[in-house]
């Protein structure tokens, strides 16, 4: 199974949950779910590939953290994600690649402005076989 | 929605409903949720209550845990959130029952145009708003500000702006805290922030921000509406907006740099959202200087979106601006955390009080008020939503007594941004909105969808329930006729 991630209903902001068979692809998961949250990912063309790198104290941290960096990306850099591919994890850090293209307001509509991402009910975890996630934008 | 509460929540009165100190372990203080049975029955079904619970576990957290009725689930503190922690008993501040956007809050603008001239015209108005206004998510402005010039307002927030022809003495004074909190750090405040912030003081933003045409449609107290200038068939602009990029980043950077931090105090915390620091250490003083600099941001970028408008005004008109009365009623910040002194157990106690979508409420007399609302009490404006009525409020001695002077800050979300949504498909938002006789523009794809009136609790409903409770009196009720959102 590749990764799956979806977003749920929160009053206020909007929620993204994750599963996956591995830690790697639920954080390509969850990266790409957030993607898709800040512009439609079918709008965006892999034109061009990023390295982040991000490192934190826990695995649940690290999550925040590596989301953060993503939303880093448009917010500072007006860089639009289409895909993220993890090359090396563990519970503390992360590097992996970003294929996107910069932002083009003729082009591409963004859908809400995310604020941050939070620690509200966040969950990083392995049941059985599965890795699952939980987090919360602010929207 | 998430799932209902299932915490213990016993009916005080009419207005009132406790969750006692002894429902979940840890609380320090009782919560208190301000409702009637309606707003209640929508409450138990979401998690907000719980919050109200976990927030009243803080180090220092005295009277109650507090909740207006617009209360609604949030992260960490649920939104219409008021806490005040006792600083010299070791009380704590915490970035997240400020928010992310710090100091988003509320301008009301009033004017000597009438109804009767500006409705055949709204809509070029709100194009010509619309064209004026930067709007949208990540919009850039014509303001560009150096980093010198960004610590300049970090520290001096509206109040700089005035020495560079920006703002007047007449809007600092009718502006919460003349514009600008002292004890900001720009020290505190991270290259990130400055960079994000560069571009975007004076501009909307866009989720529930707004720059709404209203029109006066009843006036409730004579006295009150006299002193704001407020007449029945007059219009008034209002502005929502906060700290942008800028205010984001430094609660961002608080929450991560204060991770440890409740560990090395030994506060335990049943969320890691209410992360938080003693108001008296390093850490605290240093959140709260980096969250000052933002909320003088926020003021800085509403007094840029309001010479934004009333330009936009004397275009539009092809008259001066002088000539419209646009004169400022009041800004309100309603997410903030300020020091203020209160009565706590018949002594003053300096408290740190967080509003979390609450707003401030002084009461009449109160030295902090200019002199033209001392006998009547803080303009409190409380936006609601964009199909129904926004209502201007003043404070009461009750709200001093009860929430540190706070009350409500809108109508409260009701339906979450998905299920909005959905509400919405295969529906023209816009078109119902202008058969109802408002005209609304929106730059995002999902703007007024996601803002549907129907996405709020009734407004009438939640300040019925302030005032009731004596938390407010009602002075003004303002009808929407046009609105611009991001």
């Amino acid at each position: 199974m590749a990764g799956h991630c979806e977003t749920f209903e929160h009053t206020a902001d909007v929620g993204l949950q994750g599963r996956a068979d591995s830690l790697g692809e639920l954080f390509e998961a969850m990266g790409e779910g957030l993607a898709e949250v800040i512009c439609p990912r079918r709008s965006v063309k892999k034109q061009k590939t990023l390295k982040i790198r991000t490192e934190s104290e826990n695995v649940e941290a690290l999550l925040v953290d590596f989301l953060g960096d993503l939303l880093g990306l448009f917010n500072l850099e007006k860089f639009l994600v289409a895909g993220v591919k993890v090359e090396r994890i563990d519970e503390t850090s992360v590097a992996a690649e970003v294929t996107g293209e910069p932002y083009d307001p003729a082009r591409h509509e963004l859908a809400d402005e995310i604020k941050a991402v939070t620690y509200h009910q966040l969950k990083v975890a392995r049941e059985g076989d599965e890795w699952t996630g939980r987090v919360i934008l602010d929207v | 929605m998430g799932k209902a509460t299932d915490i213990r929540i016993e009916q005080i009165d009419e207005y009132r409903w406790r969750i006692p100190k002894d429902s979940r372990p840890g609380m320090r203080v009782d919560g208190i949720i301000y409702a009637d049975e309606k707003l209640m029955a929508h409450i138990r079904g979401e998690q907000a209550a719980d919050q109200v619970a976990n927030v009243a576990t803080l180090p220092g957290i005295v009277g109650a845990s507090l909740a207006m009725p617009d209360i609604h689930w949030g992260y960490g503190f649920c939104i219409g959130g008021v806490a005040a922690t006792d600083i010299a008993a070791g009380g704590v501040v915490s970035p997240g029952g400020v928010g992310y956007d710090i100091n988003c809050g509320v301008r009301l603008l009033r004017s000597d145009l009438t109804v009767e001239q500006v409705r055949p015209q709204m809509k070029a108005l709100i194009d010509q708003l619309f064209r004026d206004i930067p709007c949208g998510v990540g919009v850039g402005g014509p303001f560009k500000f150096s980093d010198t010039e960004l610590r300049r307002i970090c520290l001096g927030g509206a109040k700089y702006l005035a020495e560079t022809g920006l703002a007047d003495e007449d809007d600092l004074a009718a502006t919460e805290a003349g514009g600008a909190l002292d004890g900001a750090d720009p020290d505190a405040v991270s290259p990130v922030a400055y960079r994000r912030g560069r571009d975007q003081c004076g501009t909307l933003g866009a989720g529930n921000h707004f720059v709404e045409v209203q029109a006066v449609e009843e006036i409730f107290d004579a006295q009150a509406a006299e002193a704001m200038e407020l007449a029945e068939g007059k219009v008034c602009v209002m502005i929502h907006s906060g700290s942008r990029g800028f205010g984001y980043q430094v609660c961002d950077d608080a929450i991560k740099s204060l991770r440890k931090v409740p560990e090395k105090f030994g506060i335990t915390l049943p969320d890691r959202q209410l992360i938080c620091a003693p108001v008296e250490s390093p850490e605290g003083k240093r959140y709260l200087g980096a969250m000052r600099s933002a909320a003088n941001y926020a003021w800085a970028n509403r007094q840029l979106l309001a010479r934004l408008t009333r330009k936009a005004l004397s275009h539009h008109f092809k008259t001066p601006v002088e000539s419209l009365g646009l004169r400022q009623v009041y800004d309100v910040a309603h997410n903030i955390a300020k020091i203020e002194t209160h009565d706590v157990g018949g002594r003053p106690r300096k408290l740190c009080v967080h509003r979390k979508g609450a707003t401030r409420a002084f009461g009449p007399g109160h030295d902090e008020l200019p002199q033209r609302y001392r006998a009547v009490g803080q303009p409190v404006l409380i936006p609601g939503d964009m199909g129904t009525a926004s209502y201007v409020l003043v404070g009461t001695a009750g709200a001093m007594k009860q929430t540190f002077g706070s009350t409500c800050h809108g109508a409260g979300r009701v339906m979450s941004r998905k299920a909005a949504i959905r509400a919405a498909a295969g529906r023209r938002i816009d078109a119902e909105l202008a058969a109802a006789g408002i005209f609304a523009r929106a730059r995002g794809r999902s703007g007024l969808d996601e803002e549907q009136p129907d996405a709020y609790k009734d407004i009438h409903n939640v300040v019925d329930v302030v005032v009731a409770a004596g938390l407010a009196r009602k002075v003004a009720r303002l009808k929407p006729m046009g609105v611009i959102k991001g």
